[in-house]
Formats: C-alpha cells, sequence, structure tokens
C-alpha cells in the first residue's frame, strides 16, 4: 500500500490561557499513524482526545510539537469543515464567492459557482441577505456547499455531516459520496456512528492524545461505544 | 499559493469588506469622505477658532494632515486585530498569514482614493492649482503605503502574541497624532535638533510634513531621507514578511486558542 500521510512521534501541546509556565494541555502525545492512499478512515474520540488538533496537523494548518509528518508531496490536502470563517455582514452569495477564492479558485471561476451553490442550499431569497440573518441550520448549509467545491486527493472531513433537517442531510450524504471516489484518501470525524459506518473502513480510536485502537470499523467502533456505555 | 492568488485573495477580501461596510451604515460609502471631513472640522473650530492658531491658511495646512494621517491610523489599528478576527479561518486553511493585515491595507487604500480625490478638490477650491510639485505625491504615496503595510504586519502579530497590544495601538495612534504635527507646524520648533530628531525618527511626521512642501508650499520634499526611508521599510518588509511566513504554525496556534 502506498503511503499518503505518515505521522511518526506527534507530540503537540498548547499552552493555557490562564497564563503561567506550567499551565499547558498535552492535545497528542507520540502519536504514530499511517494513512494509505485510498483510505477511508474515521476518527472517533471524545471531546478533548485530539481529533481536531490532529486533523490541523494533517491539513498543514499545525506544525507538530514534537515528531515529524510527512505528505505524500504529489498528493493536494484540504480540511473540509462547516462555516469556512463566514463573515457576518456579508451575504450567503459573497460568502460563498470569498470560500471558492480561497480555495484557489479564480474569481470569474468563483462566479460561475455561485447560482448552483445557491440551488443545493436551498436558501431562496436568503441567499442574497447577510448570513448574520441566518439560522444555524442555514448556516451549515451555505457551509456544506460551499466546501464541496473543494477537489484534493486527500480529503479531511470535521462534522460536516451535521446539516440541518434530515432531507437536507439525505442529499448532502449523496453529494458526499460522489467526492468519496475510490482512489479519493478521506479521513472523517463525526459523532454520528452510522455515517462513519457508512463511509469508512478502517477507524482509529483516540484516546488523550493517542491511538487507542486501530484497525477494522465494526470492530474499532464497538469497542469505543462499549467504551463509552 | 502563487503570487496571483494572493493577491485575488487580498483584493476580494477588501471589495466584499467595503461592500459590508457600506452596507452596515444608512450613509453608507458616503462616511469615507464625512468621517475625514467631521474630524477636520472638529480640529478646525478647536485651534483656529478657539485657540486662534497663527499658521498660515490652517485649514488647509490641517486637511492635508489629517487626511494622509487618517490612512496611516486607522489602518494600522484595523489590521492590528486582522489575524485574531479571522480565527476561525486560520484554524481551518494554511493561508499566508501577511493575507489578513494586507487585505485590510487595501480595503483603507481603496477607501483613502476617495479620500486623496476630496483633497484635490479641496485644494483646487483654496486657490491652489496643480503644478509640477504636485506629481511628488505619487512617491510619498507609495512610501506612506510601504509604511502602512509594515506597521499593519507588525501591529497584526503583536496583538496576536497578546490582545493587550490592540489597546497600547490605540493609544500609540494618539500619541502620534499629537507628535506628528497634523495641527501643528514642524516649522514652527524653535530648536532645529528637535526637530531634525522628529523628522528622523517619526516617519509619519516626515511624510505629512513632505505632503505639504509639495502640495502647499512647492517645495521638494528631502529625498536622501525619503530614499533612505524607503529602503529602511523595503527592507523591514521583507524580514517581517519572512517573518510570520516562517512562524504561520505558531501564529495559527496563537491565533486559534487565544
Amino acid at each position: 500500500m502506498m503511503p499518503a500521510l505518515k505521522l511518526t512521534n506527534v507530540g503537540m501541546r498548547f499552552a493555557l490561557n490562564s497564563g503561567g509556565d506550567s499551565g499547558h494541555f498535552q492535545a497528542l502525545r507520540e502519536l504514530n499513524l499511517q494513512v494509505n492512499r485510498g483510505d477511508k478512515l474515521g476518527l472517533v474520540g471524545n471531546n478533548g482526545a485530539g481529533k481536531s488538533t490532529l486533523l490541523r496537523i494533517m491539513a498543514g494548518i499545525y506544525n507538530p510539537g514534537s515528531g515529524t509528518v510527512w505528505r505524500a508531496p504529489e498528493l493536494s490536502i484540504a480540511l473540509l469543515s462547516l462555516g469556512l470563517g463566514f463573515k457576518n455582514d456579508l451575504t450567503g452569495r459573497e460568502n460563498a464567492l470569498l470560500a471558492a477564492v480561497l480555495q484557489g479558485m479564480s474569481k470569474s471561476e468563483a462566479k460561475s459557482h455561485l447560482n448552483a451553490i445557491g440551488e443545493f442550499t436551498e436558501l431562496g431569497r436568503f441567499y442574497d441577505e447577510p448570513v448574520k440573518s441566518y439560522s444555524s441550520g442555514m448556516r451549515t448549509r451555505l457551509g456544506f456547499a460551499t466546501g464541496l467545491l473543494l477537489d484534493t486527493d486527500i480529503l479531511l472531513l470535521d462534522e460536516i455531516l451535521a446539516v440541518g433537517d434530515q432531507s437536507f442531510r439525505n442529499k448532502a450524504r449523496e453529494a458526499l459520496a460522489q467526492k468519496i471516489t475510490a482512489d479519493r484518501t478521506v479521513i472523517l470525524v463525526h459523532h454520528i456512528e452510522h455515517a462513519i459506518r457508512e463511509i469508512c473502513s478502517r477507524v482509529v480510536w483516540l484516546e488523550q492524545g493517542q491511538v487507542k485502537a486501530d484497525g477494522p470499523t465494526s470492530e474499532v467502533l464497538e469497542a469505543y461505544l462499549n467504551s463509552a456505555n | 499559493m502563487t503570487v496571483k492568488q494572493y493577491f485575488t485573495l487580498v483584493d476580494t477580501i477588501a471589495r466584499l469588506s467595503l461592500k459590508a461596510e457600506a452596507r452596515r451604515y444608512y450613509f453608507g460609502f458616503w462616511w469615507w469622505v464625512i468621517e475625514p471631513l467631521l474630524y477636520v472640522a472638529v480640529f478646525y473650530i478647536v485651534f483656529e477658532k478657539f485657540l486662534g492658531t497663527r499658521t498660515q491658511d490652517f485649514l488647509m495646512f490641517l486637511i492635508v494632515g489629517k487626511f494622509t494621517f487618517i490612512w496611516f491610523s486607522k489602518t494600522v489599528n484595523y489590521a492590528g486585530n486582522s489575524l485574531m478576527g479571522n480565527a476561525s479561518l486560520i484554524g481551518r486553511m494554511d493561508l499566508p498569514k501577511t493575507l489578513f493585515p494586507m487585505a485590510v491595507v487595501l480595503e483603507c487604500s481603496y477607501r483613502q482614493i476617495a479620500v486623496f480625490a476630496l483633497l484635490g478638490v479641496a485644494l483646487i477650491i483654496d486657490g491652489y492649482r496643480p503644478n509640477g510639485y504636485w506629481l511628488w505625491v505619487l512617491p510619498l504615496i507609495c512610501v506612506e503605503a510601504l509604511l502602512i503595510v509594515l506597521c499593519g504586519f507588525i501591529a497584526s502579530v503583536l496583538v496576536c502574541m497578546k490582545r493587550d497590544f490592540a489597546l497600547l495601538i490605540n493609544l500609540g495612534m494618539l500619541f502620534l497624532l499629537f507628535m506628528s504635527g497634523v495641527f501643528w507646524d514642524l516649522n514652527d520648533i524653535g530648536n532645529e535638533a528637535t526637530r531634525e530628531a522628529i523628522l528622523l525618527w517619526n516617519p509619519v511626521a516626515f511624510l505629512l510634513h513632505s505632503f505639504r512642501q509639495v502640495l502647499l508650499w512647492q517645495q521638494t520634499p528631502d529625498l536622501g531621507h525619503l530614499l533612505g526611508l524607503t529602503v529602511f521599510l523595503s527592507v523591514g518588509l521583507v524580514l517581517v514578511a519572512r517573518g510570520m511566513s516562517r512562524y504561520r504554525y505558531y501564529l495559527a496556534q496563537r491565533v486559534v486558542t487565544a
């Protein structure tokens, strides 16, 4: 199997805002993980287990405090999460334009996607209203639709299926399924168990910043759920 | 990210922010010129009417000083909060950290175009006629832009390290307002050494003085000083931009975990 990502002895700690030299939070410790090309990997763990930090390190947003991260140089990687830095005073359409340009499109290319994004979100006239007037469901719809523009080899998905009502969730799942092709590497963080079962063939269980279990989805997920109960 | 992508992004963020700002207020885009005019009106009433300043043609003297100062002060103040204000975006994408203060600089510079146009109209109405010295305004604008970008980058990093710097930058702008000759003339300083020291160590004072030299007094600015300042700012900008690139992960952590 060709590796897409390799993390060796990765550690990460953050200074706590309360100050003082000893105020640190160890988010990841001595973590080793290899993700192969085409893997559909689920990340599970309690709050504070280090899932979001791990995704950010994989995406190149953070550099690990210790250890090394290797990414296959020819593969592009991006983190998709809802509400890609929406600006409250901008309309849904303007935020979609900004999100598309942020994801590397030219302005004209970005503009050509705006109507399709608007239709997908089903926001109607609200698409041209400032985002500050949106409900949380409307925001997540816009976040999902703009996130779908991402077209990278390694896709890191952070809780992106928690989108609004059931009918939109189904539509979102279908749209996402089209993105998750056989050769695309996907790493999914999600609290909804069946989303992980549906998408992932392998699951990594994180606990206190370390890999507690790594294996087939049903096996690891069952162990994780049993521990939670 | 290519240079083209970088500037497309900077321009998109700047233009969208301007649109959002205009939408927020009843007078919309008109605030770009209303605000500096109100500042000038207040300063004029206090210094000309109440205190009876002896500066010749004080109104134009004040307009040139305040209009150029406001570009610097507002931009650096806004740029200071640019990284912290985009925490959710910085936590999701590995973007160049200079992007955010740069977008603020461009946004304020678009607004400043209207202010400079107003300045030109005010000068002509007051009887000044365009002349060859006015061409010096272009290099002066470029050098002020360099100063603003450099200070904007530094301010954004400082606020990212400690929020307290946002307050200090605000106070610093007030300090500069008094120390840069916005409403008083550097030529009135009797002590030559003090005057030279202010011009040397305060680039804002030097630039304001230079704008007045070319627009009001038909004088050439101190070219040696201008060149030296350009070199200093350019080198400083390259070093700070490189530093922000080198420590981009650290800055992202600071912003996200603040």
